[in-house]
């Protein structure tokens, strides 16, 4: 039975093996099934980048960037008012040893304001080796998570050569990843050897048909013997006593414990990033056309800054449409989607100061269909958010609105 | 069906027909072994789990409130059955081994080789005093109504101050990001998972209601009273499921 | 596992390592064995490829590595469930009223052997692989009914079980003269109750996609799954069942050394 089973076991893993070699690693982390509008109305990503893409066990990188909290939140999203921001690792392959989200340190969850400009830090340190595709993302609270976009991390090094040492307030230097083990594994191995020794002490005698018998014979007095009551006495006074003495020593050995913190930490929007005042942008209307994966809007734009502005970019979801006449130097390093000539605009000209323009915009290319976003025309909620970005040309001064609408389908 | 026998016509068994006898003790003990790994388990995975996964929502208002309550109940229906009919005073003490033995191969396997987390973070809790203390009373009194009363009360009281060795030192308090941590919240904070946000804890939060910092202590006393009635009420869940009635049709 | 009477005395000739009673003791051996295998390796499996390809639904890669594992365990196990469920109602025992005290009694210690496999692949299903769904649900992101680990939890160790508990209420019901005459309440419970887990996997799923979508593992969407497996207590009554009715058949038994 044993050489059947061994060989059992050795004979899967070889065909796993096998097909373990014709694999391609996925890259997503199943953000596309969360409904569209969840995507492209809740969290906006933009600017994300990474401090490297390459690195050690023990050294540490940063993913920083910022988002804005859409104005047009779904209604049947509960409002932001715990969100976290996370880190989409499988398993903790990387640990995360600061964050800070506009400028302060932010451990536990937070409030998000919906019209909030945010900027977010994360610190991350390698701790196993492999290549892992990684994304920021945030759990909102009753929503679901919304994933900003991500990249190939590719950490080197032996993972045992990995180590985090912590300092408590006590001065004491500690190593998160084996403190307390042996000490919780010596009470499991203690307790369960005393709970071991109690079912032996009666599973070594006729258990079930010849207790039953007695039982019914009215022989009870023979079935717990004197010599098991006492053994019982000694555990009911023995085993609360030394309980309670250990209780005592480990409060007198750790006399500083705290209970575990949970406070909501409170950070403040920055001043307005998007809808900043210089450029307001009305929505008109939207309009998605299937055969051409298109999506249309008629934009009302008022350029109140005092600098010619044209559009160069419409980021929804994790998905860039870009102006293609109009390059600017890209501010995210990460592999997001990018439709590098999807954007088209009716009037190219640039918009003067002052100047009211009522214009239409394409955003045109597969990705709609590709990552799942047009599924907007069959969702319960059907309208579209997203970032509109306009540059000054001369200087490059950018200016960011939002955009929102009901999107219309067309289906030819 | 019973058979009738008295303490006068009583035979032990003794030969093959003791073999036999003894033969399906081992069956039945096997088969029991794993039916209360995978099922209190389960039960307890889904009513205490994520109290018992991580390190920190180990807290002072809910898990020991909590814990307990769930916990007694396999305890209590398995001891209806082989204290009554057997008078076998170690239903607790089986079914809390059979889940820490479930619980210890899964967070080993599944959670450290499989998912990479820290052995230290998902450290399970311990109700085996409570268990062994809950089987010695009822072997002593041979009475639900005082094991109820004072076994359950003991298995709920017990419970955190025999984690607390193992789970003390884990609220040393940390400086962190300009504000005090324990090591318990510093492990949510460092080892990543992604379905396990931060607010998602249903932790003590802190209010007037913890009387200063008596909050273990209340929420222990809470689940002792908690823990009586629940031993009782599964008493008789599980005398009703150890049911031996054979109907006409289902 | 199911031998008919008319099988006995060939096979007891035939194998006399082991007492009568345990005639079937090797083929229960073999059951845990097979099963530890199958399990093992899907948790192999897992390891392989669960965070290579598992992550994503929308993945060809998901596609080639879960589905088709997930097509391929509902073929097996509906070839498992025809197979057994077949064998067990067709070569049932047309004669259980002259049936010997000791065959019954050997019969009653393969059901127990039978319930002993069946509680076996509950712990799989109710101990291990469900806990290590948490795990897992830290390291992907949920987008489907389907993951990496519920392809195998859900929609493989459920139904597994379900048709053993099913084989021994099958068993005890064509083979056992008591469980003939009358439909065995406890044991009905024991396997009908652990049964109703699996229409849970419903609730869960649709708990999961309108209701609350964290992972939270003791939230309320999850209890159908307990309700379900407190009917494994109905062990209790199947064990008195078997205590008082071995009882009266050793009883017939001679005595022997």
């Amino acid at each position: 039975m044993k050489t059947l089973l061994i060989k059992s076991v050795v004979s899967l893993s070889l065909i796993l093996s096998l097909y373990a070699l014709n694999i391609q690693t996925v890259m997503a982390h199943g953000e596309k099934a969360l409904e569209p509008f969840i995507r492209m109305r809740t969290i906006q990503w933009y600017d994300v980048q990474w401090s490297k893409q390459k690195f050690t066990v023990n050294e540490e990188i940063s993913v920083s960037g910022k988002f804005h909290v859409a104005e047009d939140w779904p209604v049947s999203v509960p409002k932001p008012d715990a969100a976290f921001l996370n880190i989409s690792t499988p398993g903790p392959v990387l640990i995360r040893t600061e964050r800070f989200l506009n400028g302060k340190p932010y451990v536990n969850s937070v409030a998000l304001q919906p019209g909030g400009d945010y900027s977010f830090k994360v610190v991350l340190k390698g701790r196993l080796p492999g290549r892992y595709h990684i994304h920021p993302f945030f759990n909102l609270k009753d929503a679901g998570q919304v994933m900003g976009p991500g990249v190939w991390l590719e950490v080197s090094g032996n993972a045992d050569d990995f180590r985090n040492e912590v300092k408590t307030i006590n001065g004491e230097v500690i190593n998160m990843e084996t403190y307390g083990l042996s000490n919780g594994i010596f009470w499991h191995v203690f307790w369960g050897a005393l709970a071991a020794a109690w079912l032996l002490w009666w599973v070594r005698r006729p258990l079930f048909i010849a207790r039953y018998r007695m039982l019914q014979a009215g022989l009870e007095d023979e079935l717990v013997t004197q010599q098991d009551k006492h053994i019982g006495k000694a555990i009911l006074i023995g085993v609360p006593i030394f309980v309670l003495a250990s209780n005592w020593m480990t409060i007198s050995e750790y006399p500083k414990a705290i209970p575990l913190q949970a406070a909501l930490d409170q950070i403040l929007p920055l001043s307005a990033q998007v809808n900043a005042g210089m450029v307001d942008v009305d929505t008109l209307k939207a309009e998605y056309r299937i055969p051409e994966r298109a999506m249309t809007f008629l934009v009302k734009i008022n350029n109140r800054s005092d600098k010619p502005i044209q559009v160069g970019e419409l980021a929804v979801a994790n998905v860039r449409f870009l102006n293609k006449e109009l390059a600017m130097p890209s501010q995210d390093n990460t592999d997001r989607m990018i439709a590098p000539d999807g954007l088209t605009l009716a009037d190219a000209t640039p918009i003067q100061p002052g100047e009211e323009r009522t214009m239409t915009i394409i955003a045109k290319d597969a990705l709609w269909e590709s990552e799942r976003l047009d599924g907007l025309i069959r969702d319960s909620d059907s309208r579209i958010g997203g970032l509109l970005f306009f540059y000054d040309g001369l200087v490059g001064e950018r200016f960011i609105s939002s955009i929102t609408a009901a999107v219309i389908p067309k289906f030819n | 069906m019973s058979a009738n026998l008295t303490k006068q016509i009583f035979r032990p068994y003794t030969g093959e027909k003791a073999r036999i006898t003894r033969a399906y003790d081992y069956l039945i003990l096997v088969l029991a072994l794993f039916l209360f790994i995978g099922s209190f388990h389960l039960h307890f995975a889904l009513t205490v789990g994520d109290w018992d996964f991580w390190i920190d929502w180990k807290d002072r208002q809910w898990w020991p409130l909590v814990t307990p309550l769930m916990g007694i109940t396999f305890p209590a229906a398995v001891q209806a059955v082989m204290w009554e009919k057997f008078r076998l005073p170690f239903g607790a003490t089986l079914c809390v081994t059979a889940l820490l033995i479930g619980t210890w191969i899964t967070r080993v396997f599944a959670y450290h080789y499989w998912n990479y987390f820290p052995i230290n973070m998902v450290l399970p809790a311990t109700m085996l005093p409570g268990a062994l203390v809950l089987d010695a009373i009822l072997m002593l009194s041979n009475s639900l109504t005082i094991t109820a009363i004072f076994g359950g009360a003991a298995f709920a009281l017990l419970f955190y101050p025999s984690n607390w060795p193992i789970l003390g030192m884990f609220h040393e308090p940390i400086e962190y990001g300009n504000g005090q941590l324990t090591v318990a919240d510093l492990f949510g904070f460092q080892y990543i998972r992604t379905g396990m946000p931060e607010y998602l804890r249903i932790i003590e939060r802190g209010t007037l209601r913890t009387y200063g910092q008596y909050a273990a202590p209340l929420a222990a006393f809470c689940s002792a009273l908690l823990c009586s009635l629940m031993y009782t009420l599964w008493w008789y869940i599980g005398k009703w499921f150890a049911t031996v009635r054979y109907l006409n049709k289902i | 596992m199911a031998t008919t009477s008319e099988q006995l005395p060939l096979l007891a000739e035939n194998d006399n390592k082991v007492p009568w009673y345990l005639l079937d003791l090797p083929r229960y051996l073999k059951g845990f064995g097979i099963l530890t295998v199958i399990y093992i390796g899907l948790r192999l499996y897992q390891g392989a490829f669960a965070v290579l390809s598992g992550l994503d639904s929308t993945e060809p890669a998901f596609e080639q590595y879960w589905m088709r594992l997930f097509k391929i365990e509902l073929g097996v196990l509906v070839l498992f469930v025809t197979g057994m469920w077949g064998y067990l109602w067709f070569s049932r025992d047309r004669h259980l009223d002259t049936l010997s005290p000791r065959e019954e009694i050997r019969r009653y210690f393969t059901l127990t052997m039978w319930i002993s496999i069946y509680t076996f692949a509950v712990y799989w299903a109710g101990s291990y692989f469900a806990e290590q769904d948490n795990s897992w649900h830290q390291v992907a992101i949920r987008d489907t009914p389907f993951t990496a680990n519920h392809i195998i939890e859900f929609y493989f160790n459920f139904p597994l079980y379900v048709i053993l508990g099913g084989s021994a209420w099958l068993y005890a019901r064509t083979r056992l003269p008591l469980y003939a005459k009358g439909i065995s309440l406890p044991l009905t419970l024991a396997v009908f109750g652990p049964f109703m887990i699996l229409v849970s996997v419903g609730f869960n799923e649709w708990g999961h996609t309108f209701w609350f979508r964290e992972e939270f593992f003791a939230a309320p969407i999850h209890w159908g799954f307990v309700i379900g497996v407190w009917f494994a207590l109905g062990v209790g009554g199947i064990l008195l069942q078997g205590v008082t009715r071995l009882i009266e058949l050793i009883d017939e038994l001679e005595e022997k050394p």
